[in-house]
């Protein structure tokens, strides 16, 4: 049962090409309280048929985690919270992602044909020389160095998709996120890119980073580093930075545990919500060799079940990004691992639900810059999926933790300018020191960018 | 109580939950006079000292090219309109996009620092702070939320504004002469960092307090200006107010720019996108291709705009995709249409992307350069 019997009453019910959808023209003419009636009956059908696949999901993790809790008694204790905890949280991210699972309705578009499995999906054409065609212009252009102020050069890339999110709170909490990475990237001489656009309809939803890495790493050699993160990941420690000198022998940080990787086979070892990528001919090599479970179909629907029987604890869907590179590392361990960093001194994912209840306890006892438990660098709210309609959790509790999260990094910001929120919750702010003549005292003290910058030097 | 059991987004009342805790205990004396902060005279000491202590944070990043701070907001709480966010979501993408290529920072204000100037004003203390807390910053952009970036090539001409602390798009004889209250706009503008613009600051916000005060002050911008409806005093009127006021005192700083849209009023500009990609090209600025088109008027955040709704929304998706389309042709991408959301490849991809020439020089422009240390 596929989406092609759905496809045609999409395209009829949004008539003309070159005007807007019919559901966003009713929201634009009179609000959206009315819900959804002019949603066809086939969508509903296929919600339906979601909500049953949910309810299966649902009791299979429940059996996963009963036997992950009773047959790792082997591990010490906070290891089987670990894996506890992992398998929630990528349960729920995979079922929100088996709801997200509608692409934009286009009125122009001709019906879109898979890709035929006998012809292998590339990313672009084979380069094998990109260290050295690196190299090159970045000698002849030296006034884009890969190195600023001793710094390697980091992009980061987010983005989400062209359409409203299914309600407004969705795309309030992208915004409030947004404002979020520019806060952090401002303070670290980071720049952003947020991509809105599917540059590869094969490789669209959570595979859509692909393409768009390859495209910004060869579009920009002056970039060391590419630094993708989900949109529903927050920054949370304002002044911790991320220690680049461990990797310098390195070309993939990403967060995970090792033994969840080796010797569990789990496919949550990894989280490819955020990580980082240089910019080298090993990392285009990495991403052709990944991207071929992803092509929309046939294809990612086979590598599902190839990903299932190999990975553990993994429910039955499509190939996703993490499974696939999980699944990639393992096989061609001896090709890829000596060059990746799995990271987890420090949260450069964290998992939110275990986070945001201690952040007043945090604000007491510790301080930013320690980027782990005690001060988390990321809070990542895997499994809320506020831009569609249906999150794994109670929405209040979603919502009210990505608030907490947002208000507890924005006071971080605002201290500076000699402000921070009454509450985690609420919008208001207050002061908490009064203003002087002499403002440039302070700004010495509490500028995050000059206590975290070391004296300059260039390098190659 | 179905806010708390619901897993359905739909069903949400976000506002029942963004509550705070702790009360407001400020208590505005009615008898003081308003003030945007402490009286500072020597601020030009004072940064020129910072700067000189801080060699590794000039406020030229260039030669002419000052350090700029892009700074825009919106309010902390849900937009009332449904569409609303997203479409501030999209403008602040578009502003990073700018931003990106021509070496801009921005400050994405969420906060409200002073809930006596809420509303328009509220740029008024937040512009304060941040000229004082970043000594470092030359030039302070503040551009409003509905505003977008049409142009991605354009560079703003710094070189022209070398004598002058304010620039907004607007005309002499409409300010000077008529008194107009649209003769300016402050939806965008430059406000160069140093004692004439706290100065500015101050002589600008004592309209600006709500209540009596601004609704006193509005009955007098209305009286007083061409063509303004009654309403509330707003920041733009009262800025033309204190300039036709008092032209000797300020007038020989500010310059007010129509060569270029620093703002672009969106009723001229977006039904000729589609003449102006087939005759024009990116990096003029001007009526042929406008650097920021604003959409005054449309509100997309509240429920009630002056135009309809659909044009508003319409044309702003519009103008968003032929801003993107700049972006994205760099790229190699195209949007298929302005009105979709769709996009294609223009340009096969090359196994030497480095002999792409063009390309890179777009995406690698002269003012983006650092200056190369001479060790």
């Amino acid at each position: 049962m596929g989406q092609d019997n759905f496809a045609p009453q999409k395209r009829s019910s949004t008539g003309g090409g070159g005007g807007l959808p019919t559901i966003r023209n009713e929201a634009g003419a009179g609000g959206r309280n009315r819900g959804f009636p002019s949603m066809p009956r086939g969508r509903q059908m296929h919600k339906t048929f979601n909500n049953i696949k949910i309810t299966i999901l649902c009791g299979f993790v429940t059996i996963l985690v009963l036997r992950g809790t009773i047959g790792v008694g082997n591990l010490g204790s906070s290891e089987a919270e670990a894996i506890n905890q992992n398998l929630i949280e990528e349960t729920n991210r995979i079922l929100a992602e088996i709801r997200s699972d509608s692409d934009p309705t286009d009125p122009d578009e001709s019906p879109e044909t898979e890709l035929n499995p006998n012809v292998t999906y590339t990313l672009g054409p084979k380069i094998t020389d990109w260290d050295q065609q690196r190299k090159v212009w970045l000698s002849k252009n030296p006034e884009f160095p890969n190195f600023v102020n001793g710094k390697a050069r980091i992009l980061l890339v987010t983005g989400s998709p062209p359409n409203p999110c299914d309600n407004a709170i969705g795309d309030h909490y992208l915004l409030k996120a947004i404002k979020n990475k520019i806060d952090y990237c401002r303070l670290h001489g980071i720049e952003i890119v947020y991509n809105m656009a599917h540059l590869d309809k094969e490789l669209a939803g959570y595979w859509a980073k692909l393409p768009l890495i390859r495209r910004l790493m060869l579009s920009h050699p002056e970039l060391e580093w590419i630094w993708w993160m989900d949109s529903d990941a927050f920054f949370t420690d304002m002044v911790f930075e991320i220690p680049l000198y461990k990797y310098e022998k390195y070309n993939l940080v990403i967060h995970g545990y090792p033994d969840l990787l080796f010797e569990q086979k789990s496919w949550i070892a990894l989280n490819t919500g955020s990580f980082l990528f240089r910019n080298c001919q090993w990392s285009l090599d990495l991403l052709d060799a990944w991207a071929p479970m992803g092509p929309k179909g046939l294809i990612r629907e086979e590598a599902g079940r190839i990903l299932t029987a190999n990975l553990k604890g993994r429910p039955a869907f499509e190939a996703d990004d993490q499974s696939a590179l999980i699944y990639l590392l393992l096989s061609q361990k001896d090709q890829w691992m000596d060059k990746v960093f799995i990271e987890n001194q420090y949260y450069l994912h964290g998992y939110w639900a275990g986070l945001v209840d201690r952040y007043e306890e945090m604000m007491e006892k510790y301080h930013p810059g320690l980027g782990d438990e005690r001060w988390p660098f990321v809070t990542h709210f895997v499994g809320c999926k506020p831009c569609g309609s249906y999150g794994d959790y109670s929405v209040e509790r979603c919502l009210r933790s990505m608030q907490r999260a947002f208000n507890f990094a924005d006071n971080q910001v605002l201290k500076l300018y000699g402000f921070r929120h009454r509450g985690l919750l609420g919008p208001n702010i207050k002061r908490i020191r009064n203003e002087t003549a002499t403002p440039l005292e302070i700004v010495d003290l509490l500028d995050i960018r000059r206590s975290v910058h070391g004296k300059t030097e260039s390098k190659s | 109580d179905t806010n708390a059991e619901t897993n359905n987004y739909n069903d949400f009342e976000l506002n029942k939950v963004l509550v705070d805790e702790e009360s407001d205990d400020s208590k505005l004396d009615p008898d003081k006079p308003y003030s945007l902060g402490p009286k500072i005279s020597d601020w030009v000491k004072q940064r020129s000292e910072w700067l000189k202590e801080n060699p590794d944070y000039p406020n030229f990043i260039g030669p002419n090219k000052p350090r700029v701070l892009l700074v825009t907001g919106s309010s902390p709480k849900p937009c009332e309109n449904p569409v609303g966010d997203h479409y501030l979501l999209k403008s602040t993408k578009n502003k990073i996009d700018y931003c990106r290529l021509h070496g801009i920072e921005i400050f994405y204000n969420m906060a409200l620092l002073d809930a006596e100037m809420a509303g328009f004003w509220a740029k008024l203390p937040l512009i304060r702070t941040l000229l004082l807390s970043h000594p470092e910053v030359e030039f302070l952009w503040w551009m409003d939320s509905d505003a977008m970036f049409t142009d991605m090539a354009f560079e703003i001409p710094w070189e022209r504004y070398k004598d002058s602390n304010l620039v907004m798009h607007g005309w002499n004889e409409r300010v000077y002469d008529q008194k107009n209250w649209i003769g300016l706009n402050t939806g965008s503008f430059l406000l160069r960092n140093g004692q004439w613009a706290l100065d500015l600051l101050d002589a600008w916000a004592p309209m600006g307090p709500k209540g009596k005060i601004r609704d006193e002050a509005g009955k007098v911008l209305t009286r007083e200006l061409k063509n303004r409806p009654v309403f509330e005093a707003d920041d733009q009127s009262a800025m033309v107010y204190l300039l036709a006021t008092q032209r000797e005192q300020w007038g020989d700083k500010v310059y007010l720019e129509h060569a270029y849209y620093l703002h672009g009023y969106w009723g001229l500009l977006v039904d000729r996108y589609e003449e102006m990609i087939e005759t024009y090209h990116p990096g003029l600025g001007d009526h042929r291709w406008p650097l920021v088109t604003h959409f005054v008027g449309c509100k997309p955040c509240g429920k009630l705009g002056n135009y309809p709704v659909e044009r508003c929304l319409k044309q702003m998706d519009r103008a968003f995709n032929f801003g993107d389309n700049q972006i994205l042709q760099i790229y190699g991408f195209t949007q298929k249409s302005l009105a979709s959301r769709r996009v294609k490849k223009v340009r096969n991809e090359s196994r030497n992307p480095i002999e792409v020439k063009d390309v890179l020089r777009s995406l690698h422009p002269a003012f983006k350069a650092v200056k190369v240390s001479s060790s």
